[in-house]
């Protein structure tokens, strides 16, 4: 079990189910949304390190998800998938401070390996975080 | 793109059918200008010629009449004169006086003192000889009582002659009064010197061809003809013609005599009241008119000059309007059918990225179900170890055909965003021979060799090295594949400063099989491709033709089956603006993945 919670949020059904059993399979803890109010709804409630986003979706779309997840809880890496290919979205997705964006299809393995950085971006993170705290603590 | 040996290039159906269409644009713009402009010239060029002839030709006629009757008021005054010089001496002077041989010849000497117009004179008896008598014939014995004249003076009183012989034997004419003096007559008789008479008509003739001349009623010379009648000769010409009082009238050659040679003529005559002579004005009618031809000749020469000067104009500014007509319709032609591939790429390109997006999310699918597969045949125990083995590398199989479409629609993608890209500063030579280095090691041992020939003289490029790597990259691998087949073969790669449009112009010339001409036109269209099924996309010229566009550029490929194909890329030094400077630089094919990779921080 590696402890990595992954949200995969994409209104293609078969793929969000199929990409939660693999990554499960692979020791992640994974939960499956289908659209971005329900992502933002569970991440609300869970606490996810890695969020698997896909740009187009119905109602509230990717990027949208991703500016309302960035606004409540930064420390969430979020990695891009989409099937769309538009570097355009996917670089808006960057520069709104997703860690990273892949294109569908994706095999398992690259996928882990991006999740796997993407973690080791949120816990590099997190201790900065930490030491800034307990420094700022430390200071008279 | 694969290629076939069929024969060259070069469709020229279409051209014929257009160059008989710029014919026949050509034939109507030269009738059309001939019509609206030599049609009025020749029109109002020949109303002009033909009535300043009419009126040149009346106003000749009339004065050719005013002219022959001024002289034959002349020649009336002349005689007239000379019958009243008779009459007065007669009058003046009695008989007795006048019979007297030394008082007559006073008188003579008297009347001739001015001018020498009189040859004899005489004094004759109402019986008809003479009382007395001055001149230079011995006249004295002769009776004239049985002469012509001598009966019609008894007639008139007054009588002028025609010319005629006479006791003298030599032509003359007289002029006689009938005095009557104490219930006696007698008659004082003179006779005028013929040359007077010549020398006065003669001097009326007109021109180098012109003459004067009287006739009497029969048609008997009564002075000498400029050009061989002498006095007393017969004339040849009919006085059926000279029934009025006076006329003037054209005579044909035909109707003269041989001697001088025969031309046409213009005559006019008047008849004179005493004695009744013929005065007639002869002079050839081209001379008459000369000045009046002259003139229609320059007329007609400047009509016909600007007509020809009408025609050539017409001719040379029609061919340079046509000139131009075609030009323009070719750059129009040519922007068409850019306009049209542009549009069809973007139709393409939209097409393309909408595709691309639906297979890629099944392909998602499958590959996921496929991991699901292999993860659950790898965990499940006691499995046959063949079946296991053969259901892993069925679902390997599987793995590699999702690439292969992952790969096509990747191929898509990149065909409908290939605008994004980043311009810098870079020296072309040195891209291009980086870009030939990695294709010689493509080319390996398939016999092809790659030599470049670049311009020193190029400036630094301003655009986007990565396309123009991309644009590179296609055109040496279709020049290797145009190779497929061929033992040996040669790709040159030139670079050249193109100073009229200011860019570089790099030709990709390889040896291989050429493009048929029918395939010319279809090899910029996207998934156009001659390659087996599962070889090529047919993207790559497509995407190298969009590329070029983008860059302000243009493509042109000429090509001989057999022989191989030449590809020319003209790009400016600066490309257009337009181009975002921070996007990222994306490749096709092989080259997408890796810039389809993290760009993690």
């Amino acid at each position: 079990m590696k402890n990595i919670n992954v949200l995969v949020v994409d209104d293609e059904e078969p793929f969000a189910v199929n990409l939660s059993k693999l990554l499960t399979r692979r020791g992640y803890t994974t939960a499956t949304a289908e659209n971005g109010l329900t992502a933002l709804r569970m991440i609300g409630e869970n606490p996810f390190d890695v969020v698997l986003l896909d740009l187009k979706m119905p109602g509230l779309g990717g990027i949208e998800t991703l500016r309302e997840i960035k606004k409540k809880r930064p420390e969430i890496q979020v990695i891009i998938l989409t099937g769309h290919g538009t570097v355009d979205s996917a670089m808006d997705g960057i520069s709104l401070g997703a860690f990273d964006y892949a294109m569908k299809p994706i095999t398992i393995r690259d996928l882990q390996e991006k999740i796997d950085q993407a973690h080791e971006r949120k816990l590099l993170e997190e201790e900065r975080m930490r030491s800034f705290v307990e420094g700022m603590a430390e200071k008279p | 793109m694969n290629r076939s040996p069929t024969e060259s290039v070069s469709s020229t159906g279409s051209d014929e059918l257009l160059g008989k269409a710029y014919g026949g644009l050509y034939r109507r713009f030269v009738t059309l200008t001939l019509v609206c402009s030599a049609l009025p010239l020749l029109l109002v060029g020949w109303i002009i010629y033909l009535k300043y002839a009419s009126f040149s030709n009346e106003r000749m006629v009339d004065y050719f009449q005013r002219k022959v009757e001024y002289n034959r008021r002349i020649v009336e005054l002349f005689i007239g004169e000379r019958t009243r010089d008779l009459e007065l001496l007669g009058a003046t002077h009695s008989l007795e006086y006048l019979r007297n041989q030394e008082n007559l010849e006073a008188v003579f000497a008297a009347i001739n003192q001015r001018n020498l117009y009189f040859e004899d004179l005489g004094v004759i008896s109402e019986r008809g000889f003479h009382l007395s008598y001055v001149g230079p014939y011995d006249l004295m014995p002769n009776d004239y009582s049985v002469t012509f004249w001598f009966r019609g003076l008894m007639e008139k009183g007054i009588y002028v002659s025609d010319m005629f012989l006479g006791y003298r034997k030599v032509p003359h004419f007289i002029i006689a009064v009938l005095r009557r003096e104490d219930g006696k007559k007698w008659i004082f008789r003179a006779t005028v010197y013929t040359e007077a008479l010549n020398s006065l008509v003669e001097s009326m003739k007109l021109g180098r061809s012109g003459e004067v001349f009287l006739l009497n009623r029969q048609g008997v010379y009564q002075t000498n003809s400029r050009f061989g009648a002498k006095v007393m000769d017969k004339a040849s010409i009919s006085m059926e013609h000279f029934q009025n009082d006076s006329g003037i009238r054209i005579i044909e050659p035909e109707t003269l005599p041989a001697s001088p040679p025969p031309v046409r003529q213009i005559m006019a005559y008047s008849w004179l009241k005493e004695p009744h002579w013929l005065l007639v004005v002869k002079q050839d009618y081209d001379e008459v008119f000369r000045d009046l031809n002259h003139a229609n000749f320059w007329t007609l020469v400047f009509l016909h000059v600007s007509l020809f000067a009408i025609l050539i104009v017409s001719i040379v500014t029609t061919r340079y309007m046509i000139k131009v007509i075609r030009i323009r319709d070719q750059e129009a032609q040519e922007l068409n059918r850019q306009l049209l591939h542009a549009s069809k790429l973007a139709s393409i390109g939209q097409l393309a990225a909408g595709v691309a997006h639906e297979i890629n999310n099944p392909l998602a699918v499958i590959m996921t179900e496929n991991e699901i597969i292999r993860d659950l045949g790898e965990e499940m125990k006691g499995l046959d170890e063949g079946f296991k083995k053969e259901l892993l590398e069925s679902l390997a199989r599987v793995d590699s055909q999702v690439e292969r479409c992952a790969s096509i629609t990747q191929g898509l993608l990149t065909y409908s965003r290939r605008s994004k890209s980043a311009k810098q500063t870079f020296d072309i030579n040195g891209s291009v021979s980086e870009t030939v280095a990695l294709m010689k090691r493509w080319a390996g041992t398939t016999g092809v060799s790659l030599e470049t020939d670049l311009d020193e003289r190029l400036p630094p490029f301003h655009s986007n090295r990565f396309q123009l790597d991309q644009v590179l990259v296609n055109l040496i691998a279709n020049a290797l594949d145009a190779h497929e087949g061929k033992r040996h073969g040669i790709i040159h790669v030139i670079t050249r400063w193109d100073s009229k449009r200011n860019g570089v112009e790099i030709t990709v010339a390889d040896t291989g099989v050429g493009i048929p001409s029918e395939n010319l036109d279809r090899i910029f269209d996207p998934f156009f491709s001659t390659k087996p099924s599962g070889k090529g996309t047919g993207l790559g010229l497509s995407i190298t033709f969009s590329i070029v566009k983008e860059l302000g550029g243009d493509i042109t490929v000429r090509s001989t089956v057999g022989e191989g194909s030449e590809f020319r890329v003209f790009l400016p030094l600066e490309s257009p603006p337009g181009i975002d400077d921070h996007a990222q630089p994306i490749g096709m094919d092989d080259t997408d993945e890796k810039h389809q990779r993290p760009c993690g921080r």
